[in-house]
């Protein structure tokens, strides 16, 4: 079958309502658009977020510019322009992190590489459950609404931090927020449920849907990756489930599990959230490194250097994840020899963490590299993930994650591996898959241009922070001139924020390539970068029901520059040529009535 | 359904099993023996009537291999959760 | 690139976990639910563990012989589950409407008297807000009796499971439905199966319940 955007062959649907299709759809790429879309909208809200505070951390106690749109409540105005209130600010640190990591990075990852790839790439028609999927996207909805419906309620949005640290966060009396606290509590409890329906769909359709000949080691690695993300989703949600909603108590009728005035313990919320919360670092990265994987085999028309060793380092690194958690509580006086022990299990993740880079490494090494977009974007993720995952060995030690915990170092490694990291890795994945989801492709020049420029502005924004987290700068601080000793970084914060409006900027340049390439963009071919996966042998976007007759697996997915083939790429579904087989796979070496059938 | 092809499990005998029990349960708790002995014989009792309904009516007895990582799969977490977090007190 | 030439040949999808795909998605989804009650559980242990004046002795506060009687009510709705599940694998279409029957109405038996127990230890003071946590004795009837994290874990315990069971109800409801309607038959009750994963699955945490919060 040749590209274009083909016809649903052999499948006749009745061509569903409009609502059906694109409202309350239950096809998993039609929800992955929804998630794509959806996410979106919230990476926008969540840059912005970051814009306000940066302008705060920048330019202290000057007016921001359109700050005049903002209610008393957020702004203090003055003759020249209003101020921001520390208050606000507190909401905006909490909502900046809490829209990008629930409602962007992980909806991005999650909801649309998974759905859009996981029936796609193991070669079958739908999820196993295309209504609880449809349920999936329609409960983020809501708890998205929620979430910003904080902003808009007296005392404004939370104001604890993304993590809400009790007993800050179990009574408004410490910050203010009353219904904004509750209101993120309950949407977070939405969006949990919502993440359980996609984790348990994912997981039953990899393990029970794959298409014959598709064994546990020929499945692609953004499908691997995926399955060990819900893996993590399904066993680590749940504990922040029930943590959020003892809060939710704690702050609506009064109970005491978090608060120490009446005999709780804050400390077990720490460790309630980080048990979560590590993982939660895992699932924020895995499928990133997924979809990595990918691109760079593909793109530099070589084999993933070590498949298995690629599989097992995502395995140990999702197991490992649970056991590191304490790291992030050394400051909180925790028995001592807790904190050796999670020293030493978070040090062990460097290990697996080191394979992949080098076998990403190893797979780039003496490839016939093609620098389009997507690789340019992947190569940025194994760089900035390794900055990041180096700043993370400093902070693993507990005597240096003395001086370092809560300071500006913390949020320099975060956004290295969450911006650099995932976020990359997410621009690789719409650039690398827009074909298929869209039927068209995205601008190269433009792609490279915003490449480029979100790279340098990037490093300008995040870098500097290192120093000025090694400087003293705390997290979250409303206005870092109010510290003696702090006022002379003041000019490395100003460049920081200058650089932070530039990358900010930049995006404009995305949004503009994404929604001119939706509609003007080149028609795209069924396989555009010559990839050997499944859903390169659909028409792009591919029909309802994906495949029009159930594929057959012959081979791993990363058979690039293949002796076998002319081509240098293998199709997973391609029968060998010399020894065509009779299906099922995997029984070579039977004649066939004739041979090819590559074409 | 494969459990069509075994003999009904003993569906009767795995209810008295677990009346009984929770009989024993209460009386032990109440028992004049040492109370880390009745924590120990009481944890064990819910454990022996948790597997009863897990293997028989639940037909975990009856599933393949693998169904049974995949249900043991979550128990590892939750004793580390407790077991690491309960040394803050010790 | 389409092998076209193999459409005639039947496809088997790979082998997964050796059980159908309803099956499998509920079972995973009780993995989520292990995971939700060992955050609840383990913070009751927890805090037990670090707060041990805060809890009373088994049958100070609470009333054991009650519970005990209604422990006894939930193991029997898992047999009459479990005895629907077995008419059906027969098809036995009486039989099964009937066991499913006699499991809702066991279900709901055992949610009308957890309710009448919370009716019961809120009005002797026993509740889950902190400032107005005064329990009295069971025997003494005056003395308050352990500290407000007692009352705290306590229903949010017995309250996140009264609300399985209430849920399991309804669906048992909304099966009974469709057994009436003559849905499930010998060779496809999965429904049923499913159905009864999820009861018996809250019954076994009921059995852990039980012997944790009310004879510890």
């Amino acid at each position: 079958m040749t590209g274009g955007t083909g016809v649903p062959d052999g499948h006749d649907h009745e061509e569903p309502s409009f609502i059906r299709k694109y409202i309350f759809s239950t096809d998993h790429k039609m929800i992955a658009r929804q998630f794509l879309f959806q996410s979106l909208f919230f990476l926008v809200i969540g840059g912005l977020l970051a814009a306000m505070m940066r302008w705060q951390l920048g330019f202290p106690g000057q007016p921001m510019p359109g700050g005049g749109i903002f209610p008393d409540a957020m702004v203090a105005p003055t003759p020249e322009g209003a101020i921001m209130l520390p208050e606000f600010y507190n909401s905006l640190v909490t909502m900046h992190g809490t829209i990008m990591i629930f409602f962007a990075i992980m909806p991005l990852l999650v909801g649309l590489f998974g759905n859009l790839l996981i029936p796609l790439q193991i070669g079958a028609e739908d999820m196993a459950f295309p209504r609880l999927n449809m349920v999936s996207f329609w409960l983020a909805v809501p708890a998205g609404i929620l979430m910003l419906a904080g902003f808009a309620v007296e005392g404004g949005a939370a104001g604890a931090g993304w993590t809400s640290y009790a007993p800050l966060s179990t009574s408004g009396e410490w910050t203010g927020v009353y219904l904004g606290q509750q209101l993120w509590l309950a949407s977070l409890t939405i969006l949990g449920f919502s993440s359980l329906a996609g984790a348990v769909n994912y997981i039953t359709t990899i393990i029970n849907m794959r298409a014959p000949g598709m064994t546990w080691f020929r499945i692609p690695l953004p499908t691997w990756s995926l399955f060990i993300t819900a893996i993590l989703i399904l066993l680590a949600i749940p504990i922040l489930a029930g943590a959020l909603i003892m809060l939710l108590f704690d702050q609506t009728i009064g109970t005491g599990f978090f608060r120490p005035d009446v005999g709780g313990e804050p400390i077990l919320w720490q460790h309630l959230f980080w048990f979560f919360g590590h993982p939660e670092v895992y699932i924020l990265i895995l499928p990133g490194m997924g979809i990595v994987s990918e691109v760079i085999s593909n793109r530099s028309r070589k084999p993933i250097f070590g498949y298995h060793a690629m599989v097992l380092a995502m395995i140990s690194i999702a197991f490992l994840g649970w056991i590191v958690w304490g790291h992030h509580m050394f400051q909180s006086g925790m028995n001592p020899l807790l904190g050796t022990s999670f020293m030493i299990s978070t040090m062990a993740i460097a290990v697996p963490s080191a394979i992949k880079t080098f076998n990403w490494l190893g797979t780039l090494w003496r490839g016939n590299i093609h620098y389009d977009t997507p690789l340019l974007h992947a190569v940025a993720f194994v760089s900035m993930f390794i900055i990041g995952g180096l700043s993370g060995i400093f902070m693993a030690n507990t005597p240096v994650d003395m001086y370092l915990h809560d300071t500006y170092f913390i949020v320099a490694h975060i956004h290295y591996v969450l911006f650099g990291g995932s976020l990359f890795a997410i621009f690789a994945g719409i650039t690398f898959w827009f074909p298929k989801m869209f039927g068209r492709m995205m601008n190269e020049t433009l792609g490279k241009v915003h490449f480029a420029l979100t790279f340098v502005f990037y490093n300008m924004v995040f870098f500097p922070m290192h120093n000025l987290g090694l400087g003293g700068m705390m997290r979250r601080l409303y206005d870092p001139t109010e510290y003696e000793f702090l006022q002379t970084l003041q000019p490395m914060n100003k460049f920081v924020s200058i650089s932070a409006f530039l990358l900010v900027g930049t995006q404009v340049l995305f949004a503009f390539n994404f929604f001119w390439s939706l509609f003007r963009g080149r028609k795209a071919t069924a396989n555009p970068w010559n990839s050997n996966t499944l859903e390169w042998t659909v028409p792009s976007p591919p029909p309802h029901g994906n495949f029009a007759e159930m594929p057959v697996v012959y081979r791993g997915p990363y058979e690039y520059s293949s002796p076998e083939t002319d081509d240098d790429y293998y199709p997973q579904n391609v029968p060998p040529r010399e020894h065509p087989p009779v299906a099922p796979a995997p029984a070579p070496f039977t004649p066939s009535p004739e041979p090819g059938g590559a074409e | 359904m494969s459990t069509s092809e075994h003999k009904q499990p003993p569906y009767m005998t795995v209810w008295a099993v677990l009346f009984v029990l929770t009989i024993g349960e209460v009386f032990f708790a109440f028992s004049s023996v040492p109370k880390r002995w009745i924590v120990i014989g009481l944890v064990l009792m819910a454990i022996w009537k948790a597997v009863l309904v897990a293997m028989y009516y639940m037909h975990l007895r009856f599933e393949p291999k693998r169904m049974w990582i995949l249900a043991m799969s979550p128990l590892p977490l939750a004793v580390i959760l407790v077991v690491v977090v309960i040394q803050e007190w010790r | 690139m389409m092998t076209t030439q193999a459409a005639t040949i039947d496809r088997v999808r790979e082998e997964g976990s050796g059980v159908y795909t309803l099956k499998l998605g509920m079972w995973i989804f009780l993995l989520s639910e292990v995971m939700f009650f060992t955050g609840l559980i383990g913070s009751y242990i927890i805090l037990r563990f670090a707060h041990p004046t805060d809890f009373a002795d088994p049958g100070q506060v609470l009333n054991v012989q009650l519970t005990a009687f209604n422990t006894f009510v939930l193991i029997c709705s898992s047999v009459t589950m479990v005895k629907a599940f077995a008419a059906i694998e027969q098809g036995d279409q009486v039989g099964l409407k009937r066991w499913l029957l006699a499991t809702i109405i066991l279900g709901a038996f055992f949610v009308g008297v957890q309710v009448v127990e919370y009716i019961a230890l809120t009005s002797e003071g026993f509740v889950p807000m902190a400032e107005a946590y005064a329990a009295l004795g069971r025997e003494h009837g005056t003395t308050v009796i352990g500290g407000p994290l007692y009352g705290a874990t306590f229903y949010m315990m017995t309250g996140f499971h009264g609300t399985h069971v209430t849920i399991g109800v309804l669906c048992l409801m909304f099966t009974y439905w469709r057994a009436r309607q003559g849905k499930y038959t010998a060779t496809s009750h999965g429904g049923v199966e499913i159905m009864g994963l999820y009861w018996h699955f809250v019954d076994l945490v009921w059995i852990l319940l039980f012997t944790i919060v009310y004879l510890i």
